[in-house]
């Protein structure tokens, strides 16, 4: 009888083991090539350092994680495609998304359809979600067209002159122009006075008459909705015109050409995550900054250090990990379930997602940087301040 | 009508595909597949045949995107509703530009791509700057896909084979077609296919509204399918790039060589996903390109005809002989002209000129260089608009009728210096004429009629070939031919002896005389005066754009001021 | 109502801008009017002529200079891509599939090489500009400018009045026929083209001055240059650089007046009326 039990049991272990051995597969894509490359290598790095210290201790439920990483080339039917491939051919056992709205929308379709829970970190407009399995760790609040102006005019607001006059230009890329618009109507409520207002196609070469224009109206605040590099080049083409905006604010930038660029020094920008205390005040941000630091080094990237993206990128993981431990299983609902009753502690801040699509009223993971002398600074909430830094103008 | 059956078959096995309940992936991918099927046919219907390349697919594409985009969003219209919506709206857009553009007559290719490119832009920037889209772009989340197959993934699939099976039909049928053999036509020579009777203009057009259809309901389906859609992924560079790669790759003369290229290189996409070769995959999609078109220059569609064979040429059939000839009406005056002139740039090539031509009779024009000879029978075959004067054939008014209607009515001309269609064989040169012109044959009895042609000239074992392979005697018999196969009532000649050596040329009046015979009038314009003594009834001399003589050529050719004009005054 | 200033910086800057399409089409126009050959690689190849610039300036070479290096590279690269395409009697329309093969085998290179992170070349000509009145000429769009006039001018006369450009004009043309004459047209192609890949890579420099590099904005300049190069009449040295300057300053003027966003459609309504109107004037 006894060797009757001890087989069966071997045999329950033998099953168990093998069961355990097989990694939890999680799928994704990102733009590898293409326009959004440049911040799709970013994701890329954060994701791998995560998942290899994630399997340093223990992985999940026991099991190994591996990530599943296609290209999608930047293109949305691309990763629409390729997230089907990823569920119903690699049958990977969870999502990730992948980067840039268009994008994220695309993969956010396919999960609903097949009722598989999904963390995003970027997406940029809201309203486009409507999935309820959607998990968003970027920290974007619902109404970002709202709460992102009212943050940035908060922190200008308590600068040593406050601004009067804005001149608003953007670009007209989705995700950036509607949160534009939306700071026209925050301006004109705090009663500041709107001098300008440009808006240009995306990709857009020639900034010259939009400079001159700039020039021209001598608003005391520059707000421009710019991504990537186009806010670089409008100040480059301000300066070659002899004009230097007393305040200026981008909206999402890409850091590193800016750090190094004498051009922009003092730009405003939103962020939420620098590498400086107070962020690096805690342990695992600080580890994680110093491996990406390294890593995307040795990867061949210009701009090395971890900023919003590279941190949303850490914090979907985190969130990831959070709901798999939370749960205890990687059943899609049940993971979804643990997520809308409970809260994640990320490097970015606390994440929740108790509203009926999952974002969080209000600006609260958001801050404002600012470019001082080659080094991107958080100026604004006081409480989130680098040491000793302050809003600086001239 | 076979090849149609299996593609329906095909098609209709393909639809079964979604009852296999394979991983959703392959339905999407095979998607894919087919939309760029649907884009690179259609785009090739008319840049591919009439070699019009256009360089603004994207804006029809784009026109279908979001003319769903808004009316299921906007609108509440049912998706399936919108979709012969957006062929239409597509299609009047293509075919309201070309209305305008093609009025100008043969186009340098280079404009046209430019000018498609630039309704590209503009459609964009209006797109993008109204109300239709504005900038955020429109999301389509919200709309309902029908229920056709048993997943959406599913629906699109069978959404998108139905297209792609349309498009080949189409595509197909077009190259069959009259209207193909005219396009293909137009590719090479786009004014002698007007001289001989294409109808360019209706034909551009209905090629272009083809098109523009077909990628306007590629593009409503996409809108539903990518679900979100902005100006920026709509209106890229990609698309009409994409298509025209596509279209050379397969090879733009078949129907099908779209459609492989799009198979081609949408798998090529897909081959190099996995993130850990992202960017040498890429470099490998553009070597492998570069190869394939390095070592297969006619596309995969051109290598595999000719690998297949160059296209039998069935044996002729027996009796030639007993078609109807050419209709005589001796006597009558079948060309009248009357006070013509033309000026280019300047120069005053005809001042006031008149002359007849009766029925049955030879007529010889005659005059130094530069004397409007050839000016004049570009008039009368249309190829150019007289400024001012009057041309009268058969008693009806003809100096502003396109050229093609002039064919119809039952002119033809030759060129001095031959120009056949380079991509079409010798037999299929003739051919057309026989289809569009006054004879206006169908198929069949347009290759009939054009072997007894070949045959009547001498060039009957040169059907197959293509012009290239001919000497300059017989690419001169060609012409010939070629102006005989229309069943002309009058016929034009221009220099048709020039560079052919003294025996060729007694071949050749020998033949003038026959074709005399049959029944044509025959203008013929020659510098070679024994030529001209053996054959012409009547001669007319044009010195500097005006007749200083017409008579008999005994009588014509003794008179002072008609030696004057060629020799110059003499000396004392 | 916008001011004499403003409208005065937007015409030049219509007028920077337009130099920089026209010398980006120059030598796209040249090989595909005078050796029947698209190059969509070109772009690329002005692309890896600016990452050049870019790194051997971040070596200590001043940029200018570098085009004593970039220019002699990019004129063999070019006489060797005119070679194979001959050897292999490629057609125009094929030619087009071709280099959007190699276009794409370049950009995946430099992505290798560099990375698809955004690239600044950080010089001290971007510091120095000149005053003209009110007016503002900053020198790295004067050196585009100058490099652009120069370079079409001088193609300009030599294709027109030294006996070397009659014999390209003749060979593009009727090759036989020229040859026939005594013209040796393959080594004239082979110069062509190499002429042509070299204008790459001064645009590549002029690029680099103005602008920050990544690999996917090759295709940004596609669209813009086809046009002016269809719009300046293939194979005429002047063309592209005159059509550059209708294209830039339209889209100047009208970003200047009205919401920049609707500057293509000025541009391009007016090749379009353009087109359809007076075709024979191109």
């Amino acid at each position: 009888m006894k060797l009757h039990r001890l087989v069966i049991g071997a045999m329950a272990l033998a099953a168990a083991t093998a069961f355990a051995q097989q990694p939890v597969r999680i799928g994704g894509t990102l733009a590898l090539t293409g326009p959004l490359a440049a911040t799709g290598a970013n994701h890329k790095v954060a994701g791998e350092i995560y998942v290899e210290e994630l399997n340093k201790r223990g992985g999940l439920l026991g099991r190994k994680v591996e990530w599943v990483l296609k290209d999608d080339q930047s293109k949305p039917d691309l990763a629409r495609t390729l997230y089907e491939q990823l569920i119903t051919v690699d049958k990977v056992d969870l999502l990730i998304g992948p980067y840039a709205t268009a994008n994220i929308v695309a993969a956010v379709g396919v999960a609903q359809r097949y009722n598989k829970i999904i963390f995003h970190h970027t997406a940029g407009v809201p309203g486009l979600l409507k999935y309820d399995m959607q998990f968003p760790t970027g920290g974007l609040p619902a109404d970002p067209e709202v709460s992102l102006p009212e943050l940035v005019f908060d922190a200008v607001a308590h600068a040593p002159k406050p601004p009067k006059t804005v001149a608003i230009v953007t670009s007209k890329f989705p995700s950036v122009h509607f949160i534009s618009v939306g700071a026209r109507d925050v301006a004109k409520k705090r009663g500041l006075q709107e001098v300008t207002w440009l808006e240009w196609d995306f990709p857009n070469r020639d900034y010259g008459p939009i400079a001159a224009r700039v020039k021209e109206a001598n608003a005391d605040f520059l707000f421009i909705g710019a991504i990537g590099v186009e806010g670089l080049l409008l100040l480059d083409a301000l300066k070659k015109i002899d004009y230097t905006p007393p305040m200026h604010f981008h909206m999402f930038p890409a850091g590193g050409p800016m750090a190094k660029s004498p051009v922009a020094q003092h730009a405003l920008a939103l962020t939420t995550f620098e590498q400086h205390p107070p962020f690096t005040d805690n342990p695992v941000a600080a580890a994680f900054v110093k491996t990406y630091n390294e890593r995307a080094a040795k990867a061949g990237l210009a701009d090395t250090s971890v900023d919003l993206q590279a941190a949303a990128s850490y914090a979907t993981w985190q969130t990831l990990e959070a709901a798999v431990k939370g749960a205890n299983s990687i059943d899609d609902k049940a993971m979804a379930a643990w997520l809308k009753k409970n809260h994640v502690d990320t490097i970015m801040g606390q994440l929740r997602w108790e509203t009926a699509n999952n974002y969080m009223p209000g600006a609260r993971l958001y801050k404002v940087k600012q470019l001082q002398d080659g080094k991107w600074l958080v100026v604004w909430p006081p409480q989130f301040a680098a040491p000793g830094a302050k809003l600086l103008a001239p | 009508m076979r090849t149609i059956g299996a593609l329906v078959a095909a098609g209709a096995a393909l639809a079964l595909v979604p009852l296999l309940t394979l991983p959703a992936f392959y339905e999407s991918f095979l998607y894919l597949v087919f939309f760029w099927i649907v884009l690179a046919t259609s785009w090739n219907i008319l840049s591919g045949y009439s070699g019009y390349f256009s360089f603004g697919h994207g804006a029809f594409f784009g026109v279908g995107m979001y003319t769903t985009a808004t009316l299921t969003t906007k609108f509440d219209f049912g998706f399936l509703w919108t979709l012969p919506i957006c062929g239409a709206v597509a299609a009047v857009l293509g075919v309201s530009l070309g209305a305008i553009v093609f009025r100008a007559g043969r186009m340098r290719g280079e404009l046209f791509a430019l000018l498609t490119l630039a309704v590209s832009y503009v459609l964009a920037t209006v797109i993008l700057n109204t109300p239709i889209d504005g900038g955020p772009g429109v999301a389509l989340s919200a709309v309902a896909v029908p229920a056709i197959g048993p997943s959406a993934p599913s629906t699109f699939y069978l959404l998108a084979l139905a297209a792609a099976v349309i498009t080949l039909a189409i595509a197909y049928q077009v190259q069959r077609a009259p209207l193909g053999r005219g396009l293909f036509a137009i590719h090479d020579d786009e004014d002698v296919a007007e001289v001989l009777g294409v109808p360019t203009y209706r034909y551009k057009l209905a090629a272009l509204a083809l098109s523009c259809a077909l990628a306007g309901v590629a593009g409503g389906i996409h809108a539903l399918f990518i679900n979100y859609v902005t100006v920026g992924e709509t209106f890229s560079i990609v698309v009409p790039l994409s298509v025209v790669l596509m279209s050379v790759l397969g090879g733009t003369r078949h129907w099908l060589g779209p459609a492989i290229g799009a198979a081609i290189i949408t798998a090529l996409l897909y081959a190099f996903t996995a993130s850990d070769y992202a960017v040498a995959g890429r470099a490998a999609v553009g070597l492998i390109l570069v190869v394939v078109i390095l070592f297969m220059p006619q596309g995969v569609m051109g290598h595999l005809v000719r690998w297949a064979g160059r296209r039998d040429v069935p044996p002729p059939p027996q009796s030639l002989r007993s078609e109807a000839p050419i209709q005589a009406r001796n006597g009558s005056i079948v060309l009248a002209v009357q006070g013509v002139s033309k000026a280019f740039a300047g120069v005053q090539a005809l001042a006031g000129v008149g002359l007849e031509v009766r029925g049955g009779e030879i007529l010889g024009l005659v005059g130094p260089n530069g004397s409007g000879k050839s000016t004049l029978i570009n008039l009368v075959s249309g190829h150019y608009r007289a400024d001012a004067g009057r041309i009268q054939f058969g008693g009806v008014t003809v100096e502003k009728l396109a050229a093609h209607r002039i064919a119809r009515l039952g002119v033809a001309r030759t060129y001095q210096i031959p120009r056949p269609f380079r991509h079409l064989t010798v037999l299929e040169n003739v051919m057309l004429p026989a289809m569009f012109g006054h004879a206006g044959l169908p198929r069949l009895a347009a290759e009939r009629e054009a072997r007894r042609w070949l045959e009547f000239t001498g060039l009957a074992g040169k059907a197959a070939a293509l012009p290239a392979e001919l000497n300059l005697h017989q690419r001169k018999f060609l012409e010939l031919a070629r102006a005989l196969a229309a069943r002309p009532q009058l016929l034009l000649l221009d220099e048709v002896l020039s560079g052919l050596t003294p025996s060729e040329i007694d071949g050749a009046i020998a033949l003038v005389r026959e074709i005399r015979a049959q029944g044509a009038s025959i203008v013929f314009v020659e510098h070679l005066m024994r030529a001209v003594m053996e054959l012409a009834d009547r001669i007319v001399v044009l010195s500097y754009g005006r007749v200083i003589a017409a008579g008999s050529p005994a009588e014509v050719m003794g008179r002072g001021e008609v030696v004057e004009a060629y020799l110059g005054k003499a000396r004392a | 109502m916008p001011s004499a200033a403003l409208l005065g910086q937007s015409l030049l800057s219509g007028i920077f801008i337009g130099a920089l399409y026209g010398l980006l089409g120059l030598g796209l126009s040249l090989a595909w009017g005078l050796l029947g050959q698209i190059n969509l690689a070109h772009f690329a190849l002005a692309f890896l002529g600016a990452y050049l610039t870019y790194q051997l300036s971040a070596a200590g070479m001043d940029p200018l200079v570098t085009l004593v290096v970039i220019v002699p590279a990019f004129f063999l690269f070019g006489a060797a891509l005119h070679w194979v395409l001959a050897r292999f009697a490629v057609s125009a329309f094929n030619s087009l599939l071709v280099t959007f093969g190699l276009t794409v085998v370049i950009e995946a290179a430099i992505q290798w090489i560099w990375s698809a992170d955004f690239r600044r070349l950080e010089s001290h000509y971007a510091d120095v500009r000149y005053r003209l009145g009110a007016l503002y000429i900053p020198l790295p769009e004067l050196i585009t400018l100058a490099l652009a006039i120069v370079l079409s001018l001088a193609l300009w006369a030599a294709l027109r009045h030294t006996d070397l450009g009659k014999a390209m004009r003749a060979a593009a043309e009727d090759a036989s026929m020229a040859q026939a004459f005594g013209v040796n047209a393959r080594a004239l192609a082979l110069l062509l083209s190499g002429i042509s890949a070299a204008l790459a890579g001064v645009a590549g420099l002029c690029i680099a001055l103005s602008y920050t590099l990544a690999p996917s904005q090759i295709y940004a300049w596609v669209g813009v240059v086809f046009a002016v190069v269809m719009l300046g009449g293939l194979g005429n040295a002047l063309g592209p650089l005159i059509a550059g300057f209708v294209i830039g300053v339209s889209e100047a003027i009208t970003m200047a007046l009205t919401a920049p966003s609707w500057a293509p459609l000025v541009s391009f309504s007016l090749l379009i009326a353009l087109l359809v109107l007076r075709p024979e004037k191109l």
